[in-house]
């Protein structure tokens, strides 16, 4: 049997971080069964080949706190939750915070578990010239006690040793003095923790601070209620042009990976089913998962830097007073900003935020932000309503975010006010040293968000990337006689013409994906649903449109290139498929897209929840499929009554 | 006879100023903020430096910067600490 250590500690003490030393890549989040509260669990392996399980468990201030880390922290040690009550408990204290870090060490000591303590950011605290004296301390502790370094590694060999004895004995501990009967914060705790210190710590260069620090002036320039705005809108500006810029690269290069794998398939495997189930199916549903890791890797990769960084609790303090007008915290402006770039992240992001209420609210504004996805989607209805007005297309363009972030932030506001009703928790906040980030920790952070996504989200996302190809791709249409009188005469015209046979077999093509999508069950889905997308001015073909577009967005684009005659291909900022896209004409021959079509639309995918992955990320993050299923709701109906407003305005 | 220590709401105090925390200080909270307050180490009779005053109110107690937001300031009693003269 594997010893099992429960790591424990006050918020900002370097817990993960000393938790990441001792697991590396050996570990990933976990829930406890009932409880949303995650926690990380992971391998210790020691030189002499000895395995400890270790669970971090939350940051939190005290055991016995009205909230649901602390409640979780107090199961785990009384063996309320999990596989019993854990073998050992490693305390993870701040060298710096000695005082009351020591209160809550004593509250956990009290449990009778065998422990170590950990004085953790012990480089930091020398550098204040801060000496601790780890026997002393172990007296009064009554448990071994190291002095260590998660980020530099110093003393972190002894720990394990020592970790490894303290697991498999069942030395219970014991303090020369006893320790305070009392939850820290008390006086009687806080007496005894200052007695505590003087006799484990010196501080012989100590000196009171009356002016200005450093500190102070970044604190006061970063929670500024005008230049802290401002630093924050230039710090996610970055952030977000980075995710947006970055991402692109591998995101590309997981198309072309696929693309790559789905030819070589193609060549490999004889035509028929399984090939098109290996290559559109589930070759096409793997990359339409992956796609979304690049994001999600580099937003909390750059997330966890800013965290470690110390200026992220001093940002939501800034965003704070704005956000609250709007019933969120400010800690939501975090998630919703990354939205921006696409909702998953987004709404994995939300994590960050205390108050179950305000977490909710805004998962359900997130997908309103107008996502990466959108943009091919705008670009292209925007390029059809204002052809040869580039500058009145970019003011619909922006016009979109603008009308998203409204509509999002007024749902919250009604959200807080309805459904979600109740005290908003009053930010109180700790906020940390700054200092350099760890690149190690922001990575070990980014790939278990990564893992967890892919194992959560992922096999979803597949599964319905799978149903949605089978609804387009069956029943098997047979060749239109236009289409087959063309493949001849493009057989008869290749020996002499060549490059015009080419184009030929361009227009079959196309006529043939038309006539499948048509005929597809998705496509039969579309003519008996379109009676309801009548109201808004789509015809049967633009409603096979926006359904397929439900697995993500974009599709809708490539669909109404193979609806025009555009090829699946065809690009959206090409101006000769917009003029093939403006040109096309609905079954009984009036133009496919008018002007209030186009309006109806633009705003439909503005405020639509036409996101199938979402919703999955919705339901994975709430624990409950009535969260998603009132958002698509809510969002459907909000998007169908705009567009509706549109199109009978505008025709 | 000595003045009775004069109390003010934790909001009032200047920049760099210092105070101690009084016995009852923070009776005028809800429970669990007064909880998690004291458990973040804003305990009674502890000293607090104000690094800035306003929304958010940020202090200082030994190491631990806390930032709160002004209403919850206002509610917390404190004795200022006259600055010594050089």
């Amino acid at each position: 049997m594997i010893p099992r250590v429960a790591l424990l500690g006050n918020p900002n003490t370097g817990k993960s971080t000393l938790f990441n030393r001792l697991c590396g890549l050996r570990s990933k989040t976990a829930n406890f069964p009932g409880s949303t509260v995650e926690h990380q669990v992971g391998r210790c392996v020691t030189k002499s080949g000895q395995e400890l399980d270790l669970i971090d468990l939350p940051g939190i201030y005290s055991l016995v706190l009205e909230m649901p880390e602390s409640k979780l922290c107090s199961d785990c040690l009384d063996g309320r939750v999990g596989d019993g009550r854990p073998d050992a408990t490693l305390l993870v204290l701040d060298a710096n915070n000695l005082t009351r870090n020591l209160q809550f060490a004593a509250s956990a000591l009290r449990r009778g578990l065998p422990s170590v303590v950990a004085i953790n950011m012990v480089d930091l605290a020398q550098r204040r010239g801060l000496i601790i004296d780890e026997q002393a301390a172990s007296q009064a502790l009554g448990v071994p006690v190291i002095a260590v370094s998660a980020r530099s590694g110093q003393g972190i060999d002894r720990l394990i040793e020592q970790l490894t004895r303290t697991a498999t004995s069942s030395s219970i501990p014991n303090p020369d003095q006893p320790l305070p009967n009392s939850e820290p914060g008390s006086t009687a705790s806080a007496i005894w923790a200052a007695t505590v210190f003087a006799r484990i710590a010196a501080h012989p260069d100590e000196k009171k601070v009356d002016g200005m620090t450093i500190h102070d002036r970044l604190d006061a320039a970063f929670t500024h209620p005008l230049l802290g705005i401002v630093l924050f809108a230039i710090m996610m500006s970055l952030l977000f042009a980075s995710i947006y810029w970055l991402a692109q690269f591998p995101m590309n290069a997981v198309d072309g990976i696929f693309g790559w794998f789905g030819s070589g398939i193609t060549s490999l495997m004889p035509a028929g089913t399984l090939r098109d189930l290996m290559v559109n199916g589930i070759v096409g549903g793997v990359s339409a998962t992956v796609v979304f890791l690049p994001q999600i890797l580099l937003l909390f990769f750059l997330l966890a830097l800013l965290e470690d960084s110390g200026y992220l609790a001093r940002a939501a303090f800034a965003v704070d007073r704005t956000m609250r007008r709007f019933g969120l915290p400010g800690q939501a402006f975090m998630p919703l900003l990354s939205s921006h770039a696409c909702a998953l992240p987004g709404i994995m992001a939300t994590r960050l935020i205390p108050n179950q209420r305000d977490r909710l609210a805004t998962i359900l504004v997130a997908p309103f932000m107008s996502c990466s996805a959108r943009v091919p989607v705008y670009a292209l209805l925007t390029g059809v309503l204002f052809a040869d007005r580039p500058l009145a297309a970019g003011f619909a363009f922006t016009g979109c975010y603008v009308v998203g972030g409204i509509a999002g932030l007024g749902t919250a506001a009604l959200l807080r006010k309805t459904i979600l009703r109740g005290p908003s928790t009053p930010m109180m906040l700790e906020l940390p040293d700054y200092r350099i980030p760890s690149i190690r920790n922001a990575l070990t952070v980014a790939l278990d968000r990564g893992m967890l996504f892919l194992k959560n989200a992922g096999s979803v996302i597949l599964a319905i990337a799978i149903v949605m190809w089978w609804m387009s791709a069956y029943p098997k249409s047979t060749p239109t006689p236009e289409s087959v009188a063309l493949e001849m005469r493009a057989v008869e015209i290749a020996p002499t013409d060549p490059s015009a046979a080419a184009d030929l077999r361009i227009q079959v093509s196309r006529i043939d994906e038309r006539t499948q999508q048509n005929g597809s069950f998705a496509g039969q889905l579309g003519s008996i649903v379109q009676p309801a997308f009548a109201p808004i001015g789509l015809d049967r073909q633009l409603t096979v449109a926006v359904l397929t577009s439900f697995l993500a967005r974009e599709v809708f684009t490539t669909t109404v290139f193979v609806l025009a005659g555009a090829g699946s291909n065809a690009e959206g900022e090409d101006s000769g498929t917009l003029e093939t896209v403006r040109s096309a004409t609905r079954d009984d021959g009036l133009p496919l897209f008018t002007m209030a079509t186009s309006a109806a639309l633009l705003i439909f995918f503005v405020l639509a929840m036409q996101c199938l992955p979402t919703l999955v990320v919705v339901a994975r993050e709430t624990g409950s499929w009535r969260w998603p299923l009132l958002q698509f709701c809510y969002m459907t109906a909000i998007a169908y009554t705009a567009a509706f407003l549109v199109y009978r305005f505008m025709s | 006879m000595p003045r009775a220590p004069i109390k003010i709401p934790l909001s009032q105090l200047a920049r760099g100023q210092r105070a101690t925390v009084e016995c009852c200080a923070l009776d005028s909270l809800p429970n669990e903020h007064r909880c998690l307050l004291a458990a973040m180490g804003m305990g009674e009779q502890c000293e607090v430096r104000v690094c800035r005053p306003g929304t958010p109110c940020i202090v200082q107690i030994d190491q631990t910067r806390l930032g709160l937001p002004r209403d919850i300031a206002d509610r917390i009693m404190v004795t200022p600490i006259e600055s010594k003269t050089p």
